[in-house]
């Protein structure tokens, strides 16, 4: 039958040495549209922030792009609610399901990780924390990082994502 | 040998010593030494020679503004060339004598690791002194989160060796650059490895204090010439008496505690104070100081015997971190010297002694004397007050200019001992006001810095730069494939068939398409989609033909140009809905092609109503192509009709590949039947194997980018960047046909008109057929006219820019770019070669199935 592999099946193991999992297979849908259908919609916008919550989040990309996370599966069926919510508008939606893999990382250390390689403020007393979402670079692979209790998620482009895996264990290895 | 270890007093620790080797022999140091502090205890008096002059050096300061002593690391980790007293002493240290300019070994050396921080903060505090710790403790009490670095192993300004309560303090940590809005870079050396931390500040403080300044006398660079404050420092937070019988010279002497000097057993044997107009003319020994000539206001001459001289100048505020972003100077007469004016970025501040908050000193530079050839000014350069006034002597005034004469502070220490002194002696030279100008920009980094530590993690082959892989790349690995680096992607070359090699490889691989079908993992293009209802109008615009008359379900190629109006990228345009279309683009230039996109809907052309999306990485592409892939992809499985009339070249349909959903594409890079299917890119590996289970019969083969190459050469297609260089517009490949000037503007449209873009003699896309069969022109092959290479410059008609051997033909092609090279169709020119020529037929580029009768199958 036909069964789709997870782009970080095969690095499970270092995964569970950087107290981390990858989260295969999430609905991803990039939505493009205008402020004033995203207020229809119930997006976030103020920039950099989260609505929604583990089922259906909904991911600030920018002025005027969102992704909408949702459970494996569920892609098909948002996608074609978006549409029909967004007729009347410009708008784009796409499926982009496939287009990213997700790290789900734990440990108390796992903001020291990244800021070896993001530029951005991760810190909690400069306002980062769960609800927050950026944009922003882990060493030279573009990512989009997801900050949840107790937990980060980077969003990465599967061809990448042996490489911030890679990184990551670099980093962890500096530091230990 | 005078220098010495005192029994008690500093910082060091006298339980824990500290074996390292310097210049081959072997000695002993405590923790908390420098190599510095360790070798003046031994009573290493020469640390080095100088660049030019060979002169014997020793350790003029204890910090940062070291001018003289410098030294390689061998061990443990190398560093070419460091100031002795920035090396804390480790054990297995490896060092030796280095004068100011450092050379790599021809071997690899171990570099020692490091990683990138970065940090963001509310107030940076760069100096530890006790306004550096009073601003941190202020702006942690306001509940801040403050840094403060400090580039000495301990805090200057606190015995506790600790910050204030809230304030995060990083010692050994030397700021490198100050640039704009508030971005540091600091590097932090460790005992395991360096961090360089990348700190963004809303507001930085610079305590970064002042650098002691010497007075140029005869030989004052002979060992045993140390700063005053050096002394005291050597004593008092190391434990090392750098000598005993000592000649206090300056405007400041009483900076060195005598009580210090009674307690570690050294005397003051003279006092040389210029204010009451003696001085320092010149000092006598052979390795090191053995006696000291004095001046007195009369003229009076006298000489001590002596073993150092403590030299305490006056002080200059260390501002070089200030200037470099943008603070401007002023002259204050009291300090003698250039203080802060208050400009630079508001987010900055300089406090303490690097604002000017010093004891006054007054403007004496050197000992006047006639021979002025051996009062050295700037040690690392062998430059001395005659080479100083030789330059102003010819004519230059600016000490920018002086610099670039002398050289003066273009070594390792940019000038910290020797520029403001060169900006005086000018001044004065001219007759010139103290102060009329000052010293010479220091620019980053602050010091030295290795290639290594600034790369952080980011070296090794797999960190240095991303390595992209495919979906299927495991199974490539599996299938033996060699791979190639196509941008950041690794590509397979070709799959080699037990110790087959390229070419051999490559040609089975090519005849299996041609004769059967082939499989190539084309994942890596570029894809976007383009939404709204301008996008037909938007695409019309960015690529030289008309897609907005392309129909839902077709296919067509594009070119897109520069503003040139030379070929930029080039893939095919699918229209999946009146508003929707995916393009492609090539492997390297999916991003680029993206940002030209967003760049003129943002920039230009607001009003259309298009959105674009990248998909490159939701699909995974698998190329079946050759006169079997119709029935091979029957056999994976499939609900599409596949026969020419239902799904006919050029046209996509979407449907069911081997139990997935897939979007079939009928386009061909090799001149075969072919079908690309898209597939979402998780589900690219099930659909890669299953292609291969059901080929197995056809003997379907994968194939890899060299075969590519040849097949697509063959058929005279060319690779945007392999055949073109960015001079290249669509008519000179030939391509003419592809360009629609009655569509309405498209970029580059109106430099394809310009004089030179449609002169005759161009360079044109060109086959290339060797006479030898044999013969593999290298790529790159220069063509002439003529069969003999005559004297330069022997006029080019062109270059070979793809050249293969093709299996289907027998016999070895090539493609290339020559100067009215249509019209030579059919001529003999010649490839120059080392130890040659060789003639070669012009042809027309397309060599296999001119009449395309093999891409319906």
């Amino acid at each position: 039958m036909a069964e789709p592999t997870a782009p970080l099946a095969h690095r499970a193991t270092d995964l569970v040495r950087l107290h981390a999992a990858e989260v295969p297979f999430l609905s991803q849908i990039d939505v493009r549209c205008g402020t004033d259908a995203a207020a229809r919609l119930g997006f976030p916008l103020e920039p950099n922030t989260v609505a929604g919550d583990m089922v259906r989040g909904v991911l600030w990309l920018g002025p005027d792009e969102w992704l909408v996370v949702g459970l494996p599966g569920t892609g098909p069926g948002v996608l074609a609610q978006l549409q029909a919510a967004l007729t009347g508008s410009h708008a784009s939606v796409v499926d982009t399901s496939a287009n990213r893999a997700v790290i789900h990382l734990t440990g108390s250390l796992r903001l020291d990780l990244l800021a070896t390689g993001c530029p951005i403020d991760l810190d909690p007393r400069g306002g980062w924390g769960p609800g927050r979402c950026a944009q922003t670079l882990f060493g030279r692979a573009p990512v989009l990082v997801q900050e949840l209790v107790n937990a980060t998620r980077i969003f990465v482009r599967p061809s990448f994502a042996e490489y911030v895996v890679d990184r990551l264990l670099a980093a962890a290895k500096v530091r230990s | 040998m005078s220098g010495r270890r005192l029994d008690a007093g500093g910082r060091i620790d006298r339980s824990r010593p500290i074996r390292f080797t310097f210049d081959g022999r072997g000695y002993d140091g405590f923790e908390g030494d420098t190599l510095a502090s360790a070798l003046l205890a031994n009573g290493v008096d020469v640390v080095c020679r100088s660049p030019i002059l060979g002169r014997p050096r020793g350790v003029v300061s204890a910090g940062v503004e070291e001018p003289s002593a410098f030294v390689e690391v061998a061990e443990p980790w190398f560093e070419p060339v460091v100031a002795a007293p920035m090396v804390n002493l480790i054990d297995g240290l490896v060092a030796s004598g280095r004068p100011g300019v450092g050379r790599l070994p021809a071997q690899t050396h171990r570099t020692k690791p490091s990683v990138t921080r970065n940090r963001h903060v509310e107030t940076l505090v760069i100096g530890s002194g006790g306004k550096g710790l009073e601003v941190a403790r202020t702006a942690a009490a306001r509940g801040e989160r403050v840094l403060l670095v400090e580039r000495e192993p301990y805090l200057a300004g606190s015995g506790l060796g600790r910050g204030p309560e809230g304030v995060e303090v990083l010692v050994d940590a030397t700021a490198l650059g100050v640039y704009d809005d508030g971005y540091v870079v600091v590097l932090h050396r460790g005992p395991e490895h360096d961090t360089v931390w990348h700190i963004r500040a809303a507001r930085v403080v610079l305590a970064t204090g002042a650098f002691e300044r010497p007075i140029a006398f005869a030989d004052n660079d002979r060992p045993g010439v140390m700063l005053n404050a050096a002394v005291g420092r050597y004593i008092r937070d190391f434990g090392v008496l750098p000598g005993a019988r000592i000649v206090a010279f300056g405007a400041n002497v009483t900076v060195l505690e005598t009580h210090d000097l009674r307690r570690a057993g050294a005397e003051i044997v003279a006092t040389a104070d210029v204010r009451e107009g003696w001085a320092v003319a010149g000092t006598e020994g052979e390795t090191r100081v053995e006696a000291v000539h004095l001046v007195g206001p009369g003229g009076e001459r006298r000489t001590v015997e002596a073993d150092l001289v403590a030299v305490a100048g006056g002080w200059n505020p260390a501002l070089q971190l200030y200037r470099a972003i943008g603070g401007g100077l002023r002259y204050d007469d009291d300090l003698a010297t250039f203080v802060p004016d208050g400009s630079g970025p508001p987010w900055l501040e300089v406090v303490g002694a690097a604002a000017g908050d010093l004891p006054p000193s007054v403007a004496y530079w050197y000992t006047p004397a006639e021979d002025l050839s051996r009062h050295f000014v700037d040690l690392q350069r062998d430059q001395t007050v005659a080479d100083v006034l030789a330059a102003v002597d010819g004519g230059l005034r600016s000490v920018e200019h002086v610099k670039r004469a002398t050289y003066i502070g273009t070594a390792i220490d940019q000038g910290r001992t020797s520029g403001t002194m060169t900006a005086e002696i000018v001044n004065v030279a001219l007759g010139w006001e103290l102060g009329a100008q000052g010293p010479t920009n220091a620019r980053p980094p602050f010091v030295p810095v290795s290639f290594a530590a600034l790369a952080g993690l980011d070296r090794g082959p797999e960190l240095l730069d991303p390595v992209r892989r495919s979906p299927m790349h495991a199974a490539h690995v599996e299938r033996g494939a060699v791979f190639e680096d196509v941008g950041q992607w690794k590509r397979p070359r070709y799959f080699p068939h037990g110790d087959e090699d390229m070419q051999a490889a490559v040609a089975r691989e090519c005849l299996a398409v041609r004769d059967g079908a082939g499989v190539l993992d084309a994942s890596t293009l570029g894809k976007i989609e383009v939404v709204g209802p301008d996008a037909p109008a938007f695409l019309d615009r960015m690529y030289t033909n008309r897609m907005s008359n392309l129909a839902v379900g077709s296919i067509r190629y594009g070119l897109m140009l520069g503003l040139d109006g030379m070929v930029f990228d080039d893939g095919v345009a699918m229209r999946l809905a009146e508003d929707r279309y995916l393009v492609t683009t090539t492997t390297g230039g999916a991003a680029a092609v993206l940002d030209r996109f967003e760049e003129w809907l943002q920039t230009e052309w607001p009003e259309l109503r298009v959105y674009c999306t990248s998909v490159t990485e939701q699909w995974a592409v698998i190329a079946v192509g050759g006169p079997k892939a119709r029935a091979v992809l029957a056999d994976v499985g499939t609900d599409l009709d596949l026969l020419n009339d239902a799904f006919p070249f050029m046209t996509f349909r979407d449907g069911v590949v081997a139990g997935v959903a897939a979007r079939v594409c009928r386009v061909s890079f090799t001149g075969e039947l072919s079908y690309e299917i898209h597939v979402p890119s998780w589900d690219g590996p099930h659909v890669w194997e299953a292609v291969f289970a059901a080929g197995e019969m056809f003997g379907v083969e994968p194939y890899g980018t060299e075969a590519m190459h040849v097949l697509r050469a063959e058929k005279g297609f060319v690779i945007v960047g392999q055949d073109t260089d960015g001079t290249a517009t669509p008519d000179d490949l030939g391509m003419g046909w592809i360009v629609n000037p009655s569509k309405g503007d498209f970029l580059g449209k109106r430099s394809l008109v310009r004089p030179d873009s449609v002169r005759s003699g161009r360079k044109q896309l060109v086959g290339i057929v060797p006479h030898d069969p044999d013969l593999l022109l290298p790529e790159g092959t220069q063509l002439i006219r003529s069969s003999t290479i005559g004297a330069p410059p022997v006029p080019m008609l062109g270059h070979v820019t793809s050249s293969y051997r093709s299996a289907a033909l027998g016999w070895t092609f090539a493609l290339a770019m020559v100067e009215g090279g249509r019209e030579l169709r059919g001529r003999t020119i010649h490839a120059a070669l080392a130890g040659g020529t060789a003639p070669v037929d012009v042809t027309d580029p397309v060599f296999y199935d001119a009449e395309g009768a093999r891409r319906d199958g």
